[in-house]
């Protein structure tokens, strides 16, 4: 029963982090590091908070999505049309994302750093797996974005490796020479992978403050969209494996509430658990980790 | 000859139009809540320049950024990213308000120098880390230096919170009730005012005004590292390495060697960050330490293309800036977070203005093919 | 028979570089046509106008028949026309049947169909008799098979023209006999073949017909069995040389300064760059190492700087072993090092003339202490450069970027030869230079040679290496191949070294 519990609680903390993997997952393959994910989660977060409170929760994740999307949208065009440096722009789209979130909730909540709480998505349960008691924690007051969250993970596998798009976008990640000389349009490969990456980091930020707090609160992302890049650099670049990292995390934070709630710990020292375990893990996986060969470099295109 | 003039000529004024680019998009966003961007930048000028003491106070403003934009550039030089300044800052001044309560009996002059050193031990290390794991792991300093930077936070407010906290506060009566702070730092390490040495030129400031001498110190320190970046053979090892590190190996120059030296040195300046506002204004550490000066400092060096000169008046700016912003959210109720914005404007447009001019000298260059 | 390619008067030039002259060249329907010459004569850039990779400045193209303008690869493709590259355009993660597929996927609905997928690529196969299993990823394929990848991208795209580009470059033995198979193949099946190469052995096994080129012209196109044998090519790719002699005081041949003894290295794929190489330099003299660019020449001169580390042999200079001794105190043993690519290896492009005038050496006793460099010092220094190396520029203060590649390499070679090495290494030295730097620099060498300096030039550019060189040796496939005193060598002689020509028996 606990294990139950704690599994369903690992999922529940696993899913903003999961769905930046995966967003993550197709900027990087595309040959794009994209560090502003933060930046878009925060965005999204507000948004989101902004949309359900008005319209309800489905029009929050629509805006949280588009909020995404319009930063993704602003680092594409800096790296890739003017090749600019990916980090500096990553960092400066996260600094954006800060300004604009305070920016707005001042205007529109009068406040800097809440929103009012807002309502969120009705629960699911799944219908005949509710009646085995041992499973009810997994299986009940599920979010429906968790389940669009679960069902990404075998979805964007499915792109990557079955269509069209999936093989254009990671050869554009390997070899954009090679693709380019194929007749592929790399700029437009790029553009697909980094805003599809920040169509899900805002859709992440959404759940957080729709689903999982119930309103938007300053600083609520907490590098979840560093972590989210961490999973998929441990997931190696694909989707199952960021699904495991993130679980892994999502399992580490579910741990942490629990160990506070014992209180021999100081809290800050739980708090610093996922940061300090993405650091170890790194240094342990860096070296056998395999990302796209061309990822980060800016593409020049040839000679006409 | 005139190409290199007018490359030098575009160098200068990049920045400047890149600052101007940013002005033009914030402005947008200020139109879009209904505001007159002309107003709210012509009261941010006003409320900046009406007074000295609003010219003391940018100073002060800007010292912390000068040491930051500072340790960001010296990481650029060698070709690394240290945005791991936010947290090198912090864990900088904990080390100096540690030794500043903690070391009694001490006279100034010798207390003083010691935090100032403490802080930039602090700051060194929390840069051996991320310098360590990318040298041996090959782990990418920015995902490292962003972890620490979190970390840092939550280790800043055990030490402040739990561990180092001040349980002997006097509480004023009917004042509230105790800060959540570290116990006061003795004052024979505070930082003094620059009040006495400016009143000899009659330049009297209010007591609210906490310009320090740790503004001369950046101002210094900004010389120094000029110097070593141009005038010794390790600052000469540093940049060469940032711009071609095969070039500098066939040299005879160990590349991985300069990027610890220089790291270290970056978060050694991070260190000294946070000296102003600690020793010269708060003289304790509390939560409320102020942060996000790791990543004005990133702003600050881009404008300032890292030189030290141009971080000095990039730094300014910025201290104009944010004495500005508390004007227009007081007398026109636009949001201060509209200086951040700006901020991170700037960043995007000086590196997208830097890139289309490096392109544009390309195609200068083949236009007029050399022989 | 039919032409199915035509040139006319094809010209392109780059900036100070006419890559093809008043090209005319036809090829018939089903031939192996060779398309021979040095590095440089101009084969790869008339190739890259041929796929759409290049625009020629002048003239015209015609296939099958058709005048037309081949704007990019794509268009190439359409034409019926397949490049191979000599650097394969491969995705290593991927599978031979998505490479193959690869912005030419047969899809429904955005899927890809990987039943007709597979289908068509195994067909294609089978009709090759190319024999691959194409779910295997193409990174851990030999190079050899890589190459057949790269062939079947082509012909799935309905090549008929199939251009490679030194297809047996990286290939060992038995993969060129494989390759052959394969050629001959596909030209049963009526394909079209265009081989670049510059080793005459396979040329004479595999072509139809050889076309030599030259310094960007055409000099003769012959059938194969008009050819006698290999050195009427060799002679007409290397050309008699115009006699470019220096006066050099006599040889004055001292102790050995540089010596390498049965030198092995490998690359990260663990193939031989260096199989054993020996030769030995004197002092006094200039050992010139001739050979086609991509022989070993690299790594050996990484090795002799001790930026390469070997798998067995021994380097000593100046008689002392090199073993575990590092870039700078090689240097120190009082080597100049002038590396073949200057922009990458000799200067940091972006720092000033001074301070690239004291790179590797700033931090000598003479340029300043550890804490201050001694800027005056070395303004002084860099201006007798300047002076001493007729360096031509409008001033040291600007970075060094903006100096020709003439003056750049002034700069360098000053850097290097002002401190009196007693062992120079010149790789490439006149690279890009025109016949005015150039000269300058062989004078430089030559006074160096006659002031009892040992130098090892290393040149892809045959004429230098006859002009300045005391002995020559020449360099294939990553081992000495023949030696010569200069006075006794020919240009065909060397040229059929270069070109793969068997050892003479060891005397």
């Amino acid at each position: 029963m606990i294990i139950s519990e704690m599994l369903a609680s690992a999922i529940r903390m696993s899913i903003p982090i999961l769905l930046v993997a995966l967003g993550a997952i197709y900027a990087e393959r595309s040959g794009v590091v994209n560090i502003g994910l933060e930046g878009m989660m925060m965005i999204g977060a507000f948004w989101g908070a902004l949309g359900a409170y008005y319209y309800g929760p489905f029009i929050g994740i629509i805006f949280a999505m588009f909020a995404g999307l319009v930063f993704a949208l602003i680092h594409a065009i800096v790296c890739v049309t003017f090749k600019v440096n990916q980090i500096v722009s990553g960092v400066a789209i996260n600094i954006l994302a800060y300004g604009v979130s305070r920016f707005l909730s001042i205007i529109i909540f009068k406040m800097a750093t809440t929103s009012p709480p807002v309502e969120g998505f009705k629960d699911l349960n799944i219908p005949l797996l509710d009646k085995i008691n041992v499973l009810k924690p997994l299986v009940t007051h599920i979010s429906p974005l968790i389940v669009i969250a679960i069902i990404l993970v075998p979805l964007t596998s499915f792109v990557l490796r079955r269509t069209v798009f999936g093989l254009r976008l990671k050869s554009v990640g390997e070899n954009p020479l090679a693709a380019d000389t194929l007749g592929i349009n790399v700029f437009k490969m790029k553009y697909y992978g980094v805003l599809i990456s920040g169509i899900l980091a805002g859709l992440a930020g959404s759940y957080l403050s729709i689903e999982h707090t119930g309103m938007y609160v300053e600083g609520m992302t907490q590098g979840k969209g560093f972590i989210g890049l961490a999973a998929m650099i441990i997931g190696n670049w694909n989707p199952l494996g960021a699904f495991l990292a993130s679980i892994l995390f999502g399992f580490a934070e579910a741990l942490s509430m629990r160990v506070v709630e014992n209180g021999i710990i100081p809290y800050q020292f739980i708090k610093m658990i996922p940061y300090v375990l993405t650091l170890i893990v790194l240094s342990g996986f860096i070296t056998k980790s395999t990302p796209p060969a061309a990822d980060g470099e800016p593409y020049e295109g040839s000679e006409g | 000859m005139k190409k290199d003039l007018k490359i030098r000529l575009l160098e200068v004024f990049s920045p400047i139009f890149a600052f101007i680019i940013a002005v033009l998009l914030s402005s947008l966003i200020i139109l879009a809540i209904n505001k007159n961007p002309i107003e709210v930048f012509y009261t941010m000028f006003k409320f900046s320049f009406r007074r000295i003491d609003s010219i003391a106070i940018i100073l002060y403003n800007a010292t912390p950024l000068i040491f930051s934009g500072l340790a960001v550039s010296i990481g650029f030089r060698v070709g690394l990213f240290n945005i791991g300044v936010e947290g090198q800052y912090l864990i900088g001044a904990f080390c100096a308000a540690l030794v500043g309560f903690a070391i009694k009996g001490l006279p100034s002059f010798i207390h003083l120098p010691l935090v100032i050193l403490s802080a930039i031990l602090g700051g060194m290390l929390w840069a051996i880390i991320p310098i360590y794991l990318k040298v041996k792991k090959g782990v990418h300093e920015v995902i490292s230096t962003i972890m620490l930077n979190y970390i840092s936070l939550s280790l800043i407010h055990y030490f402040i919170a739990d561990l180092f906290l001040d349980r002997n506060q006097k509480v004023v009566l009917g004042l509230g009730s105790t800060l959540i702070r570290m116990p006061k730092i003795m004052p024979s390490a505070l930082m003094p005012k620059m009040h006495g040495f400016l009143s000899l030129f009659g330049i009297n400031l209010p007591n609210h005004v906490y310009l320090n001498w740790f503004f001369p110190i950046a101002i210094i320190l900004s010389c120094v590292i000029y110097y070593v970046i141009w005038y010794t053979p390790f600052g000469y090892e540093l940049r060469a390495v940032g711009f071609n590190p095969i070039a500098s190996k066939v040299a005879g120059i160990n590349p991985n060697s300069l990027y610890i030296k220089g790291f270290l040195l970056s978060g050694a300046v991070a260190g000294l960050v946070g000296l102003s506002d600690l020793l010269g204004y708060f003289g304790y550490m509390d939560l409320d330490f102020p942060k996000g000066y790791g990543f004005t400092g990133i702003a600050v060096a881009l404008m300032g293309k890292n030189n030290p000169f141009g971080i000095i008046l990039a730094a300014i700016l910025f201290g104009f800036l944010n004495r500005g912003a508390e004007g227009i959210q007081t007398f026109l109720g636009v949001p201060m977070d509209t200086v951040v914005i700006l901020q991170a404007l700037v960043i995007l447009s000086v590196v997208v203005v830097s890139e289309v001019m490096i392109r544009y000298i390309r195609y200068l260059d083949k236009k007029g093919a050399k022989i | 028979m039919e032409k199915i390619i035509k040139l006319t008067n094809i010209t392109k030039k780059f900036p100070g570089l006419v890559a093809n002259d008043n090209i005319n060249l036809e090829i018939e329907k089903g031939e192996i046509h060779a398309i021979v010459g040095e590095n440089g004569a101009g084969k790869s850039t008339l190739m890259k106008i041929l796929s759409g990779l290049y625009q020629p400045d002048s003239g015209e193209i015609y296939i099958k028949g058709k005048k037309v303008i081949i704007r990019n690869p794509r268009h190439a493709i359409k034409l019926g026309i397949g490049m191979v590259h000599q650097h394969f355009m491969l995705v290593s993660r991927f599978t031979i049947l998505d490479n193959i597929i690869l912005g030419s996927e047969k899809s429904k609905a955005g899927l890809i169909d990987y039943e007709l997928a597979e289908k068509e690529v195994t067909d294609l196969l089978k009709r090759y008799n190319f024999e691959l299993d194409i779910h295997e990823e193409v990174g851990s394929l030999s190079v050899g098979q890589q190459q057949r990848v790269e062939i079947l991208k082509v012909l799935y795209r309905g090549a008929d023209i199939l251009v490679l580009d030194e297809p047996t470059a990286v290939l060992a033995p038995q993969e060129v006999k494989e390759l052959f198979i394969n050629l001959r193949k596909l030209k049963e099946q009526g394909k079209t073949i265009l081989f670049i190469s510059h080793k005459l052995d396979e040329v004479l096994e595999i072509a139809d017909t050889i076309t030599v080129l030259r310094k960007g012209r055409l000099i003769k196109t012959l059938k194969r069995n008009e050819v006698k044998d290999k050195s009427e090519l060799a002679e007409l790719m290397v050309g008699r040389p115009v006699i470019l002699k220096y006066s050099k005081e006599d040889i004055k041949r001292g102790k050995p300064l540089i010596e390498v003894k049965e030198l092995i290295v490998k690359n990260e794929s663990d193939r031989r760059v260096l199989n054993g190489v020996s030769f030995s330099v004197y002092a006094g003299e200039i050992y010139g190492i001739a050979g086609i660019e991509g022989n070993g020449q690299k790594e050996l001169v990484d090795s002799l700087m001790g930026l390469l580390s070997k798998e067995s042999g021994e380097i000593l200079l100046n008689n002392v072993d090199i073993k575990n001794l590092n870039v700078n105190e090689i240097k120190r043993i009082g080597v100049g090092f002038i590396s073949e690519d200057r922009h990458k290896e000799g200067l940091v492009l972006p720092m000033t003339v001074w301070e690239n005038s004291v790179l590797g050496y700033h931090r000598d006793r003479e340029f300043g202490l550890w804490y201050r460099l001694n800027v005056n010092r070395i303004i002084e220094h860099c201006d007798n450069i300047i002076k001493n190396f007729d360096v031509r520029l409008s001033s040291m203060f600007i970075p060094i970027k903006g100096l020709s590649g003439g003056n750049q390499q002034k700069i360098i070679l000053g850097r290097e030869l002002i401190r009196n090495p007693k062992i120079i290494i010149a790789s490439q030295p006149t690279r890009g230079l025109d016949i005015g730097a150039s000269e300058f620099v062989h004078q430089l060498l030559i006074k160096a040679r006659d002031e009892g300096c040992a130098i090892l030039l290393i040149s892809a550019d045959l004429e230098e290496i006859l002009a300045l060189s005391d002995r020559i040796g020449v360099i294939y496939n990553g081992e000495i191949v023949a030696e010569f005193e200069s006075k006794e060598a020919t240009p065909d002689e060397i040229g059929y070294y270069m070109t793969g020509g068997k050892r003479k028996v060891e005397v």
